[in-house]
């Protein structure tokens, strides 16, 4: 309930800002004379949305499970890499350099490819998920757990432990920080990549609603569509803080103290 | 004991493209056991090179390092080892980080926790066993990194410019501490500094290194007693000693 308040004190700006917002938006339609099937007024994304609850509710669930599979495997996979490339020196003159040149293409390009060897189902979203997510976490990964600081190196050095020793106790909370800039960034393209991968080729999810809806003059119901992505885009954002949170606490209490 | 840490014509030489660079030697030197013995030198002497060729921890180009006659081929373990950066690692309180070093050896942490509580005692730092290294300051944080360097008893302490951040009180506090340990258990130090002062308050015997290329061209004993405080400080005998200290870096030119 304090933090609550704490929260209000310095939250309420945002707050009014939003309902500000929605406020113009409101009236600025009326107001302007704009035509509902170019920009529907909030009320109305609201009302016809609701009519289409069920749909929306059942394709945020498919969604949901293309970005939260693939974002869960591009974490594994990423990891499993970024640890295996900084331990082993012929993997970092190899795949390294070869991740490196291909987080230059956009990994969107493959999906049309992916969706005609894969088809239509579950498996070729997951897998342009995992592939716009992998990257970012596999090159932080790297970073991380390659930048202990020499002092540190020196100092497990002296003490003789063994290399699982040293990993756990002290190279792997080291990396933590690091990695979750990975994780962060890759939470926030995971959703990207799945509703992508159903513009292109789908019969479900909100992708699939959004594009079709859309063809449909029904710019109302794309928006009730782009608000629920909204959503799930920020549960997973705010899960993989919440994480961060949990197994990090002396880093985000750190920066507090460094602000 | 004598010659319990021998080096014999150790050299190196970091090579980078087609240049070669001298970072140190060739140097001999002989280490009592129970010595406290300072490297002096101006920066990029090549003083902590030194220093950890003889800890194991950076390959020689040539020469040799020997404890008690055994060659020394990977790094020491039997020591206890400081920089400028401590090694206190961010994600465990100041207790937490001192038992981290019983852990990597894989000692019982159970057995010590007197001994945590003493040796934060000796360094005025018991309150703060529970917090966490950003919550104290940079001499705080040093003085819970000595009792990570020494709470597992090492017989060679390694201090590479253990001071070289903190300001001149803090660093006049820590020094009266060090000393303080050191004479109780009475392991063999290898300081590292370019403090004149530092280094004869501390020191039984002082090594001098010229600049680039690094060589041990003269060493200096200390013959004061302990403990070294401010009466021994203001004496006349110290003040010759930091002198004649500064002379022979005047003629290095370094000063």
């Amino acid at each position: 309930m304090k933090r609550f308040f704490k929260w209000m004190a310095s939250g309420w700006m945002l707050v009014v800002f939003f309902i500000g917002f929605f406020l113009f938006w409101e009236y600025s339609i009326p107001l302007f004379e704009i035509p509902r099937y170019i920009l529907p007024a909030p009320s109305e994304i609201v009302s016809k949305g609701s009519a289409d609850l069920d749909k929306l509710i059942y394709y945020t669930g498919i969604t949901a499970l293309e970005t939260v599979l693939g974002y869960f495997i591009a974490i594994v996979l990423g990891l499993g890499f970024g640890i295996a490339i900084s331990f082993s020196s012929i993997l970092r003159r190899t795949l390294y350099p070869f991740f490196v040149s291909i987080e230059m293409t956009p990994k969107i390009a493959f999906a049309p490819l992916f969706i005609s060897w894969f088809g239509f189902g579950l498996m070729p979203k997951v897998i342009i998920v995992v592939l716009v997510c992998f990257f970012p976490i596999v090159l932080n990964a790297i970073l991380a757990f390659n930048s202990l600081s020499n002092e540190l190196t020196l100092f497990y050095k002296s003490t003789g432990a063994n290399t699982l020793k040293t990993f756990f106790k002290i190279r792997l909370p080291a990396a933590l920080p690091q990695c979750f800039v990975g994780f962060k960034y890759a939470a926030i393209n995971a959703t990207v990549g799945a509703v992508i991968a159903e513009f292109i080729g789908s019969d479900k999810g909100l992708g699939f609603y959004i594009s079709i809806v859309t063809g449909n003059m029904r710019p109302d119901l794309a928006f009730a569509g782009i608000f629920f992505l909204t959503c799930l885009g920020l549960s997973v954002f705010g899960f993989v803080t919440m994480m961060e949170k949990i197994l990090i606490p002396w880093h985000i209490s750190m920066k507090r103290m460094n602000n | 004991m004598k010659n319990f840490i021998e080096i014999t014509d150790l050299k190196k030489v970091f090579v980078s493209g087609d240049e070669q660079i001298y970072a140190f030697g060739p140097a001999s030197i002989n280490i009592n056991s129970g010595e406290f013995v300072s490297v002096l030198g101006p920066s990029g002497c090549g003083k902590s090179t030194l220093m950890l060729m003889i800890a194991g921890l950076l390959d020689s180009t040539s020469g040799k390092v020997e404890f008690e006659g055994k060659l020394v081929k990977e790094p020491k373990t039997d020591i206890g080892i400081m920089f400028q950066d401590n090694t206190l690692v961010p994600w465990r309180t100041i207790k937490a980080n001192i038992e981290l070093q019983l852990e990597l050896r894989g000692l019982k942490v159970k057995d010590f926790q007197n001994k945590i509580f003493n040796i934060l005692k000796s360094v005025s730092l018991e309150d703060f066993a529970d917090r966490f290294s950003n919550e104290l300051s940079g001499g705080m944080q040093q003085r819970a990194a000595f009792c990570q360097a020494m709470i597992h008893d090492p017989k060679i302490i390694l201090l590479d410019e253990p001071l070289g951040k903190l300001d001149a009180m803090t660093r006049e506090k820590i020094r009266a501490d060090f000393q303080k340990l050191w004479m109780v258990k009475k392991p063999t130090v290898i300081f590292v500094t370019h403090s004149i002062e530092e280094a004869v308050q501390l020191s039984s015997r002082v090594i001098l290194i010229t600049p680039r290329p690094g060589k041990i061209d003269r060493e200096i004993k200390i013959d004061l007693p302990y403990p070294r405080d401010l009466n021994v400080k203001k004496s006349q005998k110290f003040v010759e000693y930091l002198n004649s200290i500064h002379e022979v870096f005047h003629e290095y030119g370094v000063i």
